[in-house]
């Protein structure tokens, strides 16, 4: 074929040598395969030097945007859901066969039952990324979307749907980012995209909806239980990490317990909360970029610090092993010298435990207690991911005593 | 129940469902079905989808409306993928190249590029609410008495969960079915008459039984789209027997000329009721439910892969069936060696030893005595008594055993015996020791003789195998 000469969407003609082929042409990802959507539904592909003719039988109509009306029932509480991408917001258009993102409507389809919950009475898209391409500039973003609804009393909670790959990073960021928090943010996800019928999305939107209207005045990733489509749960936001790549219940709560199940039909609260309140929030995004995490292995050679010292970074979580360990005097890598001295350099370093499960204690072992000789920082049972985002929070307040305010238990991490 | 298929129009088209002898089509789980106690069970719900027309699918909201829950029985022969838990993995290559011998064998052209789609399905059949399927071929036919009959397309898909039981609010479902490949030929709707649509599935069954397919009830199922003039297409499904078929699709046109007098005819899904009547299932879905699964690549089939599946079809019945005439054998075993699908195994064991009779005993008549004897099931001795071990027996004939002990010597391993002790108890040359009998004491009758022998050799040689050597000797 010379050019082509038509367009996804269009319903086309094709004629190749053996047949000729009728069906609405797709986007295709192969530049030299035609994607066609038969009438009986299904797609074929011919590839493009087979084609001896193509005739346009019909031009693909731009889709009407439907006006969404939110309706509003004045005995439900109200509710505003944030949209932020991920596989819970993007579905695939089935005209050019292309990845798109979800519009209000599309989310209010998945589950209408989120209706007799409450009213949702905005839909607002502060930005539209896969989560493994956000930044702390998206964490600012996000709270700053968040404050003035969290400010407008005739909002009662929020919902935020997010992608899963770095869900808990947001989670914990905005626990430090909004302060005083007076009302119930929901972050939830889906893990099996919403044009299936089988989409978690649905039990953990619904799920969301409860929570948001609830008393509970914290921050929650809530998501799925178990495999089960049936009981959701309210996951501390600076105690949560993704656990698994594909399952429903990918979020496993880490040294901690949930704060509610819910299930489409009720909210039980398991443990003390914060309560909703008249408080004014506080934004406070201040965040230092200059941080990083590092996982300890064996043999791993220290001087990857002395990098990160001469790009400039002032803030180090270092991913030890058991109970708080590196490779030391024994050990043909000793780490403990170069983090010695980076400490003196002015450089707030952390450590954290990568078994992700437990709590440190370096007085178990010499190693660990040599360690500890150095400076560093342990933070009991913060997860990595917690505490990296913390220290770019308190790094990012130039006149805070870091190392005072990275020991300080605070209640949200 | 006088039709004139004719003059009313009559338009059959037939869909055949055939499990294909595999792993699954998108995970390595073996494709075994499970008849005891699950390792656990999940709760799941299905949500209406909108299709791609922007509603709705007809068929999926109709199931909604049931508003089921759905619960599945987990193996430790399933995975991820089966639970909806995990995307699914690339195709099933030995599947594929089983479906493309098929698309061979019907004269059909092979899509050189397709895509797996997702068909909507939320009756809870599919953990995932939809069936994995793609096309692989189209155009081809089949040959019948009555002419060739169009195949439209040739499809492989996922076969669905097996139900275990429904109440009000729930569905139970197995997952030890989900995934199993199944091939799906559909013919075009050049069928006019009742018997020829039963001819052609009896056909498309041959040839399918030809190829590397799973054997047995539930393996194959049939689906009839029936029309007359001026009605709608009807599908009926689940057949298991295509002699219902008949029946069946007569009742059906008087159903569908009732409702042509009424002015009421409906594309419907009905079910096939072993009367003959069948039960309205749900409304015909739509080409909305159809949409691409984005977790795999786009399928390319590669020249070499078709070339391959050409160059290795396998042989009709009827082809077969000319191969073992060559060997005189009787009609009862030339059946029974087609029927138990042994005609590999015949050519194998043809060539340890030029005797295709006890051949043919050996891989047939002889498993079910010894089946019978034992109260095991014929499935259990052939799994014991396999072509490897066959062979190594009659590789002893000549040697250590005659060819009357072939049959000893099998039950023998049935009974747990190692082959090299259910040899050496028959460690007896009968023919030598008749003749030895014979040469010592000449001229006695045959009854003389025989009561020689046995007396020798009592309890380890039967009598009819003493009668026979005798017979030759004397």
């Amino acid at each position: 074929m010379k050019t082509k000469t038509f367009s996804p969407g269009d319903k086309v003609a094709l004629q190749t040598k053996s047949k000729l082929w009728k069906g609405y042409a797709l986007e295709s990802h192969d530049s030299e395969v035609i994607l066609l959507k038969l009438e009986s539904g299904y797609n074929i592909g011919i590839r493009e030097g087979e084609i001896l003719n193509a005739k346009v039988l019909e031009k693909a109509k731009p889709k009407d945007k439907k006006e969404v009306v939110l309706e509003k029932n004045p005995k439900l509480r109200n509710v505003v859901v944030i949209i932020t991408g991920g596989t819970i917001s993007s579905r695939l258009d089935y005209k050019s066969g292309g990845v798109i993102p979800t519009d209000a409507e599309d989310i209010l389809n998945i589950a209408p039952e989120i209706k007799n919950v409450c009213n949702v009475t905005k839909i607002d898209t502060p930005f539209m990324k896969f989560s493994e391409d956000m930044s702390p500039s998206d964490w600012k973003k996000l709270a700053e979307t968040c404050e003035p609804y969290l400010n407008d009393k005739s909002v009662d909670g929020i919902i935020i749907t997010h992608g899963t790959d770095t869900l808990h990073y947001t989670a914990a960021a905005l626990s430090f980012f909004i302060q005083n928090l007076n009302k119930p943010i929901a972050l939830t996800y889906s893990q099996r995209s919403i044009d299936r019928a089988s989409t978690d999305a649905a039990l953990n939107l619904i799920c969301s909806a409860r929570y948001a209207i609830s008393d509970i005045a914290e921050i929650a990733l809530v998501g799925h239980k178990n495999s089960d489509d049936k009981i959701c749960v309210a996951m501390p936001a600076t105690k949560v990490r993704k656990l698994h790549t594909s399952r429903r219940d990918a979020f496993k709560i880490v040294n901690d317990t949930p704060i509610a199940e819910i299930t489409s039909q009720e909210l039980k609260i398991l443990k003390t909360f914060n309560a909703r309140s008249n408080n004014k929030p506080k934004l406070d995004t201040k965040f230092q970029d200059k941080v990083t995490l590092i996982k300890i292995h064996p043999g791993q050679d220290p001087s990857i610090i002395e990098y990160y010292e001469q790009q400039g970074y002032n803030g180090l979580i270092i991913e030890t092993t058991g109970l708080g360990q590196v490779p030391g005097k024994f050990s043909s890598t000793n780490w403990i010298p170069k983090i010695k001295k980076a400490i003196q350099k002015g450089i707030t370093v952390c450590a954290t435990a990568q078994t992700i499960y437990g709590r440190l204690n370096p007085n178990v072992y010499s190693s660990g207690r040599e360690l500890k000789k150095t400076g560093i920082i342990f933070l009991e049972d913060m997860l990595s991911e917690t505490a990296l985002i913390k220290l770019g929070w308190v790094l990012g307040h130039k006149n805070w005593n870091s190392k005072e305010k990275m020991s300080e238990k605070a209640s949200n991490s | 129940m006088e039709h004139d298929y004719k003059k009313d129009g009559l338009k059959i088209g037939l869909e055949i469902h055939q499990q294909l002898n595999t792993n699954k089509l998108f995970c390595d789980c073996p494709s075994l079905l499970r008849n005891d106690e699950p390792d656990y069970t999940v709760e799941r719900i299905l949500n209406p989808v909108v299709g791609e027309t922007g509603e709705i699918d007809v068929a999926a909201a109709h199931e909604k409306m049931k508003n089921k829950t759905f619960i599945y029985h987990v193996y430790d022969t399933n995975c991820l993928v089966e639970l909806d838990e995990s995307p699914p993995g690339e195709i099933n290559v030995d599947a594929l190249k089983i479906v493309l011998q098929i698309a061979e064998l019907f004269h059909c052209n092979t899509f050189p590029v397709t895509q797996v789609m997702r068909k909507t399905v939320v009756d809870g059949t599919n953990t995932s609410g939809f069936q994995r399927t793609v096309l692989i071929a189209h155009d081809g036919y089949v040959e019948t008495p009555e002419g060739k009959v169009g195949i439209e397309t040739i499809a492989l898909e996922e076969d669905s969960a097996r139900k275990v039981s429904e109440d009000e609010k729930t569905k139970t479902f197995k997952l030890d079915r989900l995934g199993i490949p199944l091939v799906e030929i559909t013919t075009k709707p050049e069928i006019y008459s009742p018997k020829q649509c039963k001819e052609v599935a009896m056909k498309i069954g041959e040839i399918l039984r030809a190829c590397n397919v799973k054997r047995g009830i539930g393996t194959i199922r049939q689906d009839v789209n029936v029309s007359i003039k001026g009605s709608k297409r009807v599908e009926i499904k689940g057949f298991q027997d295509p002699k219902m078929m008949i029946k069946t699709i007569d009742i059906e046109i008087s159903r569908q000329k009732e409702c042509l007098k009424n002015n009421e005819c409906k594309n419907e899904v009905r079910g096939a009721l072993p009367d003959g009547t069948s039960v309205f299932q749900r409304p015909m879905p739509g080409a909305a439910r159809m949409y691409p699964e984005t977790d795999v690549p786009l399928l390319k089939i590669s020249r070499e892969l078709i070339n391959e599946a050409k160059n290795n079809l396998p042989k009709l019945a009827s082809e077969h069936r000319s191969y073992l005439d060559e060997f005189g054998l009787n009609e009862e075993l030339v059946k029974l060696i087609l029927k138990q699908n042994k005609v590999e195994d015949f050519k194998t064991l043809n060539h340890v030893i030029e005797s295709p009779e006890l051949i043919a005993k050996s891989l047939t008549l002889f498993q079910m005595e010894i089946a019978k004897k034992e109260k095991k099931s014929l499935a259990e001795v052939s799994e014991i008594l396999n072509v490897h071990l066959l062979e190594a027996i009659l590789e002893e004939v000549g040697k250590k055993i005659s060819k009357n002990d072939v049959r000893t010597v099998m039950q023998k391993i049935v009974q747990g015996e190692t082959l090299d002790k259910a040899i050496e108890k028959s460690d007896i040359n009968l023919k030598e020791e008749v003749e030895k009998f014979v040469k010592e004491n000449p001229g006695l009758s045959q009854g003389a003789y025989m009561g020689l022998v046995m007396g020798k050799f009592r309890g380890k040689v039967s009598g009819k195998e003493v009668a026979d050597v005798l017979k030759e000797v004397i």
